[in-house]
């Protein structure tokens, strides 16, 4: 899929990481910032290339709890955070996929040769894009949020999350239509 | 037939994209193809109680730590290694310790660091680099006997580096192949002195900042799994990945102490316990030996101002692997 990069407010760059970082390194429960400035960002990153949630997720928490446990010995070296996010992501999925082939190796299953993991390097634009979009979904009004979590994250039926808001099938699917138009709008305008 | 509404088009479609299905071709709607992509964006939405939780358990391990550290910010940040070392080094103990260091240098290219002889011209305590690692040996002597370990090393050219084992005097256990599980280029051997080297090149990723380093221990252990708890309980351990077989057994697993790992297995064939001695830097050594004997492991040697400049104990794991533990008490930076 092509994304198109959206106009956007930038997550902080340069001095400002910088400092982030740097207060974290005196004060490990500053890390709080850095999380929640590159949760999405490591979570797709990662979610994209295993294409299962709960692989995603156990990455996603070794890859914090990584750097976390190393942020001391992280020096800045003018690459945005990200990139060492990223870095430690991809060993996590390396290995990650070693350990898989381990299990898949003391199986008599044949092995599936495309099932290697992608390594290429991340494409930042497509991984802000969907950061922004992620972060968008809590700024939606509560119902919406609420339908567009149960849809695309819980993968549950309009019938189901009908039943579960008390709504009509159709009110549900005019709910979702309308949380997909309010973002869009919001990804073109650079409303974050 | 009716024409559907743009909200039940949409809502086909995403039924469609859900369940993997190529959707029904529907009559082209550019407003609706823009919602679409928005749509396929939003199948890698997080859970947000994952987002929380993960959340709120980065902060129970940061305000742990912040709890449990009993020596000012200033000296427990970078000064508690010394120069040079990571937080886990191999202590290896032979006979034969000059033999075993001119096999280091030979076989991976170790660079000679310090060397400490006895009178007798015996080696007391040596370190060689390899890559960015440190492995420290001595001459075995009656207090601590001979135990050969079992190590891991990340080099570039795994096929080299076994050929000059080779030639430095090790066995072949098994030559380099693409064929490992690990998916490295992976061969091992064993030196005269009884010694396991795993000697893997890494394919498709770098060994890299969050600690794993070009010198791993590695240790084959009965009841591996109950390893785990164990370090985690007395020296902060983390493990990284952990790879049960069906029955529970570890088929691996690899544990970090801050910025370094190490490995475990459950024992099997020829990759039997060969229990050994580990080098640990941590932050305050009193502390860290009086947790450790808390959580199950024998002291050998109770916390002392060693005379090369550390705080110094050692503790022996309910495995029998032996942990110096040292908090390093100099100026230098790590």
């Amino acid at each position: 899929m092509v994304v198109q990069r959206p106009a956007q407010k930038a997550a902080p760059q340069g001095a400002d990481e910088r400092l982030l970082v740097q207060a974290a390194q005196s004060d490990p429960t500053k890390f709080d910032a850095l999380y929640e400035l590159h949760f999405e960002r490591v979570y797709y990153f990662l979610a994209r290339r295993v294409h299962n949630r709960a692989t995603a997720e156990d990455l996603t928490s070794e890859v914090f709890h990584k750097a976390l446990a190393n942020l001391a010995t992280y020096q800045w070296r003018g690459a945005p955070f990200a990139a060492w996010l990223f870095r430690i992501a991809s060993n996590a999925l390396a290995d990650q996929y070693k350990r898989a082939s381990r299990e898949q190796s003391s199986s008599d299953d044949a092995q599936n040769p495309d099932e290697h993991p992608d390594l290429s390097p991340p494409d930042l634009d497509t991984i802000d894009y969907h950061a922004r979009l992620f972060r968008l979904v809590d700024h939606l009004p509560a119902v919406q949020c609420q339908v567009i979590r149960e849809r695309f994250v819980e993968q549950r039926s309009i019938r189901e999350i009908a039943g579960r808001l008390n709504k009509t099938e159709g009110a549900i699917k005019q709910l979702q239509f309308r949380a997909l138009q309010t973002l869009r709008a919001q990804m073109e305008g650079g409303d974050a | 037939m009716p024409k559907r509404s743009p909200a039940v088009q949409l809502d086909r479609a995403i039924e469609a994209m859900l369940i993997a299905l190529q959707p029904e071709a529907e009559p082209p709607n550019p407003a609706l193809a823009q919602l679409m992509a928005t749509a396929h964006a939003l199948r890698d939405l997080p859970r947000p109680d994952f987002k929380s939780a993960l959340k709120s358990d980065l902060q129970r391990r940061t305000t742990m730590n912040e709890a449990t550290a009993s020596v000012p910010q200033s000296s427990r940040t970078v000064h508690f290694r010394r120069p040079g070392f990571n937080n886990i080094a191999p202590y290896i103990l032979v006979n034969g310790a000059p033999k075993f260091m001119e096999f280091l240098v030979a076989a991976f290219e170790a660079a000679e660091g310090i060397r400490v002889p006895r009178p007798d011209g015996s080696i007391m305590h040596a370190e060689v680099r390899i890559g960015d690692s440190v492995i420290e040996l001595a001459e075995a002597n009656e207090q601590y006997p001979p135990h050969p370990m079992t190590t891991h090393l990340y080099v570039s050219d795994s096929d080299a580096t076994y050929a000059r084992a080779l030639r430095a005097g090790a066995s072949s256990i098994h030559a380099p192949t693409d064929d490992h599980p690990s998916g490295d280029r992976w061969g091992a051997v064993k030196d005269q002195f009884g010694n396991v080297w795993y000697i893997a090149t890494p394919k498709g990723w770098v060994p890299g900042p969050e600690g794993l380093r070009a010198v791993q221990p590695y240790l084959h252990l009965r009841d591996a799994h109950n390893m785990i708890p164990f370090v985690e309980a007395a020296f902060g351990a983390e493990a990284l990945g952990v790879h049960k077989s069906p029955d529970g057994h570890i088929l691996h697993a690899t544990l970090s102490i801050a910025n370094s790992t190490f490995e475990i297995d459950e024992a099997h064939g020829e990759f039997q316990p060969t229990p050994g001695y580990l080098h640990v830097y941590v932050t305050d050594t009193d502390a860290v030996y009086a947790q450790a004997v808390r959580s199950g492991a024998a002291s050998v040697t109770p916390p002392n101002d060693a005379p090369y400049g550390d705080r110094a104990a050692a503790v022996k794991d309910p495995f029998g692997n032996t942990w110096f533990l040292a908090t390093y008490l100099g100026t230098g930076r790590a």
